[in-house]
């Protein structure tokens, strides 16, 4: 993560190489790079040598080890799921956040009682409309909170939501965002000599990671709308077999096959589908659509969480034991496919692992490094 | 000067007029009906002047939307009997041209004056065009004055002129007599009673067969030139070298001879009227002369009238040796025809032909070791512009687009566009309107390969001078292209006049104010509006506007910063350099290195932004693109 | 004076510090005393931050071109250090007498930090060095205590009245200045004319 590398170099890398994974936390650090829909460009080269575009872009050089030590303290136990304190199932308490969840609505109850007990003063989040593209979002109260409630499949540089929302002075943040966002804070938490465009860092009082796979480019918006027959869609859910358009006069679905062509490449390459950085991350359970899974990573996950169960807003279950196995499969498989592009030489050189994880990461399941 | 020695009632006072004043002032004397004009450097003072002075002189003084109209109407008035003058830059008659060479077919009734305002090395033009050759081709006499006094009495025969032979008189300046001042003598004021009519019996036609009636009235012009008072000879009578000149190369050459001491040996003939040549009287000087060297600005015209003119005359001139751009006696820095006439170049020119030594002064000796690199300046956006904000608009959204999109540029302060205070965005600029009709052709290309987004960015002047045929043309042949109107409520660049969007004529009339989107719309085209001051939104509406299909316009919509400023004290922009952070990853400078407005300047010993309030218009784009909130606004709030 | 065949006056600047408006009043000024005046400039494109120049040609026989020959300036009435130098340069000498506002204007290109302004002292010390008198005002800053901060140009106008190489009184200037403006432009302009008025000392008072 050291060395002077800046704009030119994060262009060379990250942009022009299908890496960018439009995350968003370089837009608006400076003037010179913005956003419009789901791209993410430099509209002008500053000139400087070192940048911290560079430095906390989540496609540049990153030691995973080093970022466990800087989060949590202590370096993990689990090659697979990373460092956490507990795994749940989970649902909001209150009903109308969970009517409007995607599954379990825990995101939007976290969110909102993040903002409602003060611990945050704004709520960086992805929002508008199902079937259309999402857009970065500063929510500053429950209902907004709740007016971003649901999935969206294509990626949203929200974290300009939150370059902005520093820069405008608000206080302590709450971001909500994938992993790949999540990893982008946490590095630029972890910047060295924060100058003055780190504010955003240092706001940044709670991480909601979520779960994710991949996510599509926007080419699926008009692909769902030749599907839903030109009719609004209310609401959209892939599952691991189909996608679902609900047209709120009937549903559609077709296999998720036909999805997969959108996937945006810079997916492929991503290694943290479970959000390994974040405070809590929180993702489907593909078993029981009135609940999500709950990780809980870190102290303050532990406190928030806590509060939240004794205080209504969220209630939760044990993760059921024969469940695990299963998302282990798919998080090994999904880092595996990585290493192997990266011994391809396809990965460039953003992941810093030790050397005996990649080698864990090879034996059958389980613990260990 | 100016509006108030137009006003003097006195015939025979002594003022100092400009060449623009003087001819507006001949046009009143003269007791003109009509005047038309599309503002046009060096020549717009004219039609702004006769519009000031319409009421209390009683005349129709029309900024019309393009040349074409504006002749049109001028010549219409003269066939109603009324005196007309209609005003235009080179680039004008080049639009008028059709309708000039038909009306000098027709004829004409009451006098036509036809003003050309030349501009010798473009200072204020994309090309240096010399409007003599097109006026020739038009078949119609050129009158060339070499001071403002001469322009007032020019303009005043012009009228006479017109009227004997029935046909447009063009008179033909350049800048340096347009914006140069001196002495005018005025004049005394017709009055009259004018009555337009147009008898039913009467007819101007354009009709081939008339073509050898206008052969006609050009041979008894040349005729009458030969008695001409503008045609004068001063000097030795047998000089055996003659400078033939017109213009203010007269007074160049006057100068230079003075300074070589050969006023007393070498003749100069000035021609006032260089279209049709006054023959006899040339051929007098041509059979006594063995050297005759030629001063004229730009292109060899009367150079090459007058050779051939020799050419007729072979045996009776003879010995004679002629000299100028084309023997290359007759050269400025860049070589013969190329810049404007100076009193270096003739002075050069003269000395050579006459065998005198003369060294020309080198400019900036003594700079070169005092203070080698000392740097040029280059022309700017106005502190406040909001072009600047449109281009830095127009920049990020080509950069989000990413489909590497072309910018056709147009005329106007915007065209600045393609230097880097625009950002060197513009990648073509021709005549008036012409980055529309490119529009058309490239977005046509799609189902040929072609697939860059096309922008045609036009002002709001040039879109109601020449853009609609082409938005016209767009919609019926289905080419898709986004055009970007840079709407800044005013003729800019030209000094401020105003057009079909302001609601307000030459004369100061309020009167009805068609919107571009009204346009639009009636065209049928899709069409949004936008503030520029508004960077982010701004940017946001070119990059939506360039994601959709079809033909289609975006308005950028902001007052003049000049025009603005005159408006009102606005609340003071200022630099809180606590918050500046200067050199930093964050920001490196972006309000003095790359936003570039004129008052963003650096305060080189705190090594922190600062803004000159001087310059400074207070628009208040810079506070909202600091990247940190280090530019404020007094009062607070963003400026309105 | 009048052993002089004719003052050949450079007004220079950079566009916008209406350097027109302060050569136009100069030749009327001059009209009005009966003098023969031609003046050459160049205004339109040139406004938008480019140099421009007015030549402004006194004399009391001949009508001049509007044009001064190089090397050929007798006074150079510069708004800007950087303006004056380059006009110097081309069009003064040993013989010019130069009278230059202080405050520099920031060219585009070193705003956009190709070039870096030349130290105004060392300007200035060249300037001194190549012409036969320099007198420096702050007319800026004089302007701006006149209540008028766009009024660099009345305070340099002031200053040429008030140096006396046109036999010109100051109230004819002033007179002129009556005819173009009224109330309380009028007053501004005048404060910032007199404010020039003293500033310069008659030539042959004044040597390098």
């Amino acid at each position: 993560m050291d060395g002077k590398k800046g704009p030119l170099d994060l262009v060379r890398e990250v942009m022009a190489s299908g890496m960018c994974t439009g995350c968003g936390i370089c837009v608006g650090l400076c003037p010179y790079i913005k956003t419009a829909g789901e791209r993410v460009a430099f509209v002008h080269q500053c000139g400087l040598e070192e940048g911290n575009c560079y430095r906390s872009c989540p496609r540049t050089p990153t030691d995973w080890a080093e970022l466990d030590r800087a989060v949590f303290d202590r370096e993990r136990e689990d090659c697979l799921l990373g460092n956490y304190r507990e795994i749940l199932f989970a649902r909001a308490g209150a009903g109308d956040v969970a009517g409007k969840g995607q599954y379990g609505g825990v995101v939007t109850a976290l969110a909102a009682f993040l903002l409602e007990e003060g611990e945050v003063a704004g709520a960086v989040l992805t929002g508008g409309p199902a079937g259309e593209m999402p857009r970065p979002v500063l929510a500053r109260c429950r209902d907004e909170v709740l007016a971003c409630a649901g999935s969206h499949y294509s990626a949203s540089p929200s974290l300009a939501a939150l370059n902005r929302a520093a820069r405008q002075g608000v206080e302590r943040l709450a971001v909500v965002g994938r992993p790949c966002q999540v990893l982008a804070v946490r590095k630029m938490q972890g910047l060295r000599n924060p100058t003055p465009n780190n504010l955003s860092a240092q706001k940044v009082k709670f991480l909601v990671g979520l779960f994710c796979f991949w996510s599509l480019d926007t080419g699926i918006y008009s692909f769902m709308r030749a599907r839903a027959g030109d009719r609004r869609i209310v609401r959209a859910d892939i599952t691991p077999e189909a996608m679902a358009l609900d047209t709120g006069s009937g549903v559609v679905n077709f296999p998720v096959e036909e999805v997969r062509p959108f996937v945006r490449p810079a997916c492929r390459l991503c290694f943290d589908p479970t959000s390994e950085f974040a405070d809590v991350a929180v993702g489907s359970t593909e078993y029981d659509p009135d609940w999500n899974t709950l990780i809980v990573r870190s102290a303050k996950g532990r406190e928030i969480v806590d509060a939240a169960r004794e205080g209504g807003i969220i209630e939760t279950r044990p993760y059921p034991p024969e469940r695990l196995p299963l998302l282990r499969k798919a998080v090994r498989n999904k880092k595996l496919r990585v290493l192997a592009a990266m011994e391809n030489g396809e990965a460039g050189s953003y992941l810093e692992l030790s050397d005996g994880y990649a080698h864990v990461l090879k034996q059958e399941g389980g613990s260990g490094r | 000067m100016s509006f108030i020695s137009l006003l003097v009632d006195e015939p025979g006072r002594n003022v100092l007029m400009t060449g623009n004043e003087a001819v507006a002032r001949g046009a009143v004397e003269a007791g003109i009906g009509y005047a038309s004009s599309y503002p046009g450097s060096p020549s717009v003072e004219i039609l702004a002047n006769l519009g000031r002075l319409a009421q209390k002189f009683n005349h129709y003084a029309e900024w019309s939307v393009n040349e074409k109209v504006a002749l049109e109407g001028a010549a219409a008035a003269s066939f109603a009997g009324l005196r007309a003058i209609c005003v235009m830059k080179p680039n004008g008659l080049n639009v008028a041209l059709d309708s000039l060479a038909s009306i000098a077919i027709s004829g004409i009734k009451a006098g036509l004056v036809l003003v050309v305002g030349d501009d010798p090395a473009g200072y204020s033009s994309t090309n240096e065009e010399d409007s003599r050759p097109l006026e020739k081709a038009a078949h119609i006499p050129v009158l060339e004055p070499g001071t403002p006094q001469e322009a007032k009495e020019m303009t005043l025969f012009a009228f006479e002129l017109s009227e004997q032979i029935k046909l447009p008189v063009a008179l033909r300046c350049v800048t340096r007599i347009c914006h140069a001042s001196a002495n005018v003598i005025v004049g005394p004021v017709e009055g009259g009673c004018r009555e337009p009519f147009i008898g039913t019996d009467e007819r101007f036609i354009t009709n081939v067969a008339l073509h050898r009636v206008q052969e006609a009235k050009l041979a008894r012009v040349r005729h009458m030139a030969d008695t001409m008072p503008f045609n004068r000879y001063t000097g030795p009578e047998d000089a055996k070298t003659v400078v033939i000149t017109a213009g203010v190369g007269f007074m160049y050459a006057r100068e230079a001879l003075a300074e070589l001491g050969l006023a007393a040996e070498v003749g100069i003939l000035k021609l006032g009227l260089t279209w049709p040549l006054p023959e006899g009287m040339l051929l007098k000087y041509l059979k006594t002369a063995e050297k005759v060297i030629f001063i004229e600005e730009i292109e060899p015209f009367i150079e090459e009238n007058v050779m051939h003119l020799a050419a007729q005359h072979l045996m009776e001139v003879y010995p004679l040796r002629f000299y100028g751009q084309k023997s290359g006696h007759v050269a400025g820095q860049y070589g013969p025809g190329i810049g404007e006439m100076d009193p270096e170049t003739v002075t050069r020119a003269l000395a050579a032909v006459c065998g005198k030594s003369y060294t020309p002064p080198v400019a900036g000796e003594f700079l070169k070791d005092a203070m080698p690199d000392i740097p040029s300046r280059e022309r700017a956006f106005c502190a406040g512009c909001p072009h600047r904000a449109s281009f830095w608009a127009v920049k990020s959204a080509l950069a989000l687009d990413g489909r590497s999109p072309v910018v056709l540029g147009d005329i106007g302060c915007y065209t600045l566009g393609l230097t880097r205070t625009g950002f060197n965005l513009l990648q073509t600029v021709h005549a008036m309107g012409s980055g529309v009709g490119m529009a058309c052709g490239l977005g046509r290309l799609a189902d040929y390969g072609f697939h860059q987004p096309v922008i045609a960015l036009v002002g709001d002047s040039t879109f109601y001078h020449s853009a609609l045929p082409a938005l016209l043309n767009a919609r019926y042949n289905k080419s898709s292209f986004l055009l970007i109107v840079l709407d800044n409520e005013t003729t800019a660049m030209t000094g401020h006049q105003p057009h079909p969007g302001i609601g307000k004529n030459a004369m100061g009339e309020e009167g009805l104010k068609i919107t571009i989107e009204s346009v639009a719309t009636g065209l049928g085209l899709p069409v949004t509006v936008h503030d520029p001051y508004d960077v982010e939104g701004a940017t946001e509406a070119v990059f939506r506007s360039l994601q959709a299909e079809g033909p289609r316009v975006l308005v950028l919509r902001r007052a003049c910063a000049l025009v603005a400023a005159h408006q009102g004290k606005r609340p003071r922009v200022y630099v809180d350099q606590d918050l500046c952070i200067a050199d930093n990853c964050g920001c490196n400078r972006f309000c003095n290195h790359v936003f570039a407005c004129v008052a963003n300047i650096w305060d080189a010993a705190k090594n922190k932004a600062v803004i000159d309030e001087v310059l400074c218009n207070r628009c208040g784009v810079c506070a909202g693109l600091c990247p940190v909130g280090a530019i404020k606004v007094e009062g607070g709030g963003r400026v309105d | 004076m009048t052993d002089v065949g004719v003052h050949n006056i450079i007004v220079t600047g950079v566009g916008g510090q209406g350097n027109v408006l302060a050569s136009q009043v100069i030749a009327t000024a001059a009209v009005e005393s009966g003098f023969l005046v031609s003046v050459g400039e160049t205004f339109g494109a040139s406004q938008r931050g480019g140099s421009v120049m007015s030549h402004v040609r006194v004399s009391r026989e001949e009508a001049y071109g509007p044009l001064i020959p190089r090397s050929r300036a007798s006074v150079i009435i510069g708004f800007e250090p950087l303006e004056t130098l380059r006009t110097l340069a081309v069009y003064g000498g040993s013989d010019t007498a130069v009278i230059m506002n202080r405050r520099p204007n920031y060219p585009l290109g070193v705003l956009l930090g190709d070039f870096t302004y030349p130290d105004v002292d060392r300007i200035t010390e060249v300037i001194r060095a190549n012409s036969r008198s320099l007198t420096v005002l702050e007319a800026t800053e004089l302007a701006v205590a006149a209540g008028l901060p766009v009024g660099t140009n009345m305070v340099m106008t002031g200053a040429f009245a008030g140096s006396g190489v046109l036999p010109i009184a100051a109230e004819t200037y002033e007179a002129v200045l009556g005819g173009l403006f009224s109330g309380e432009m009028l007053a501004s302009n005048l404060k910032a004319f007199r404010a020039g008025l003293g500033t310069v000392a008659a030539p042959g008072e004044a040597r390098n």
